[in-house]
């Protein structure tokens, strides 16, 4: 196993052993759950009314895609929370310096921490996933277009696990590493609003924001250009976590 | 033709500056196999500035640190299988037990997946955490704690074995533990230690260096030599010419009424001055090594800057 395999798996163990990571797992089901069994309801209820008309939308439309939009929009919030420990943590326990003393090299500890992060990011994306799946056995699914929405969110929550690495690779804090990831992500997410109001929403600016590369895949569409952008997020978060620890290793901390 | 053998660790002008501030300055060390070396000085004397580079935690501002004769900061993944290091607070993921963790780092440092049940099994033993090895660290007390440290230092087997105040909130009993477990470890590898204990370093290193303000100020061997002063007890009352007029002895200071600070001459044995003590009648009560002669270098050094400090 790689060195970053390692680290990562000792990251997804050291969730495990902790009540933290459970209850957020639990909170995050409890929510949607919640949340799933209201629109089921909506839809059910709306569904003999639909009975009649040309290409209604179903299921997938009105039970499964608003509830993973839903969930893309409560990652914004959990992600920071999963990553916020990673490296900052270390720092507040003192504990840095056994990842840094053993010759691993910080590109391979910022992979192994972001890889730990992230498999806990998609267990939570599976959980939620589950819910949605589970009206396949009783109603037709539009499966390719679920598909490509858990692949966008994937791709989503890829991209702010980086930004949460990075953050908790700045901070000293845990609290603040959270707080800061979410400002990135707030940003991020908010930078075209501007242009929208102005009718703009195909200039370089709303390029930058997450949503519009993120809703494409709630509509079924998995466009290359939008999995590029999550993937040079993922990349430059990663690149300047790595020189954070190159830093703080030329610094001392 | 042979390959030159280089020290384990070597020590090359290196320098350190912390936000500006000059921490360690012209630092020059070697250290070989089987030696402990002592890191001595006051609190803020540089001692874990220094102990970071040579763990290849903290790049120099200056100079090299050569781990075999290869640069450690060129190279750092030296550091993963020939280093082993104890900072100042054992860096322990507490939510996990003491054979997980430890089987983590021997993973983290390289050791083959076959080999790691061994290598853990094996410094549970030597650092006798046998009975808690599945309790989570942060059940156990702090004495606990360190040897869990401890551990992660040396289950890897290196070759150079870096520790940062050792035995820092141990009890008496758990500090003797350490300074044997030290002792031991210097048999077969090279060790640093860094404390402000003289005792520690009397205990359990061949030689001292002291550090203050930065600077290496004194390195020497802490063996038997016939340069080291003895600390003599004897029941007659005598004075410093009845030591002079053994043939070993060179000075003779009195401490209190019957105990007295003698130094050898060069070529001189202790066995060889014992013997005309005891044939002289002395009445020899006590012999050893004068621990004083470490501290009142210590303190020399680290009074020599006082007023200095105090302005």
């Amino acid at each position: 196993m790689s060195v970053a395999g390692l680290i990562a798996r000792h990251e997804g163990r050291r969730l495990v052993v902790q009540p933290f990571a459970w209850t957020l797992a639990a909170i995050v089901v409890a929510l949607m759950a919640w949340q799933f069994l209201l629109s089921l309801q909506g839809f059910l209820q709306l569904a003999p009314k639909l009975g009649g008309i040309k290409d209604a939308p179903g299921v997938t439309d009105l039970v499964a895609i608003p509830l993973l939009r839903s969930f893309g929009n409560l990652l914004v919030l959990l992600v920071p929370l999963i990553t916020m420990r990673t490296l900052a943590g270390e720092r507040r326990a003192q504990t840095l310096p056994l990842l840094l003393a053993s010759g691993v090299g910080n590109a391979r500890i910022v992979l192994g921490k972001y890889l730990g992060a992230f498999g806990f990011a998609l267990v939570l994306i599976v959980l939620v996933a589950a819910m949605p799946l589970a009206l396949g056995f009783g109603a037709p699914l539009d499966l390719g277009r679920i598909a490509a929405a858990l692949l966008g969110l994937a791709l989503f929550a890829a991209a702010l696990t980086a930004i949460g690495v990075l953050a908790s690779a700045w901070a000293a804090q845990p609290a603040l590493a959270a707080a800061a990831a979410l400002a990135i992500t707030s940003l991020l997410a908010v930078v075209d609003a501007g242009a929208r109001l102005q009718g703009i929403s195909n200039a370089g600016i709303n390029y930058l924001a997450l949503p519009s590369h993120l809703e494409p895949f709630f509509r079924g569409l998995v466009a290359s250009v939008d999995i590029v952008y999550f993937v040079l997020i993922v990349v430059v978060a990663l690149v300047l976590a790595t020189r954070r620890l190159d830093t703080l290793r030329s610094r001392a901390d | 033709m042979t390959a030159p053998t280089h020290p384990i660790l070597a020590l090359q002008h290196v320098g350190r500056s912390l936000a500006g501030r000059t921490v360690v300055r012209e630092l020059n060390l070697e250290l070989g196999g089987g030696e402990v070396l002592g890191l001595l000085g006051v609190n803020g004397a540089g001692k874990t500035t220094s102990l970071r580079m040579i763990a290849g935690v903290l790049a120099p501002t200056s100079g090299t640190v050569r781990l075999g004769g290869e640069d450690l900061y060129e190279q750092p993944e030296l550091a993963r299988r020939r280093i082993g290091y104890l900072p100042e607070t054992p860096p322990l993921h507490a939510e996990l037990s003491a054979e997980e963790f430890l089987a983590f780092c021997a993973r983290l440092r390289g050791v083959a997946r076959g080999a790691v049940a061994a290598a853990v099994a094996r410094a549970l033993e030597r650092c006798e955490l046998g009975d808690v090895r599945r309790r989570p660290m942060a059940q156990l007390s702090k004495g606990f704690r360190q040897r869990v440290g401890l551990a992660q230092a040396i289950l890897h087997e290196p070759e150079l074995i870096v520790l940062d105040e050792p035995a820092s909130g141990l009890d008496p009993v758990q500090a003797l533990k350490l300074r044997e477990l030290v002792r031991g470890l210097g048999e077969d590898h090279a060790v640093v230690l860094s404390t402000h204990v003289l005792s520690d370093v009397q205990a359990c290193c061949d030689r001292v260096a002291i550090l203050h303000r930065g600077e290496l100020r004194h390195i020497g061997g802490l063996g038997p030599s016939s340069d080291q002063a003895l600390r003599v007890g004897v029941s007659r009352r005598l004075h410093s010419v009845d030591w002079l007029s053994l043939p070993p002895v060179a000075t003779a200071e009195a401490i209190d009424a019957t105990h007295w600070r003698v130094r050898l001459k060069p070529e001189a044995a202790v066995d060889e001055f014992a013997a005309a003590v005891v044939e002289r009648g002395f009445g020899l009560q006590e012999l050893r090594a004068d621990a004083s002669s470490l501290e009142h270098t210590f303190l020399a050094i680290a009074a020599a800057d006082a007023p200095a400090e105090a302005a």
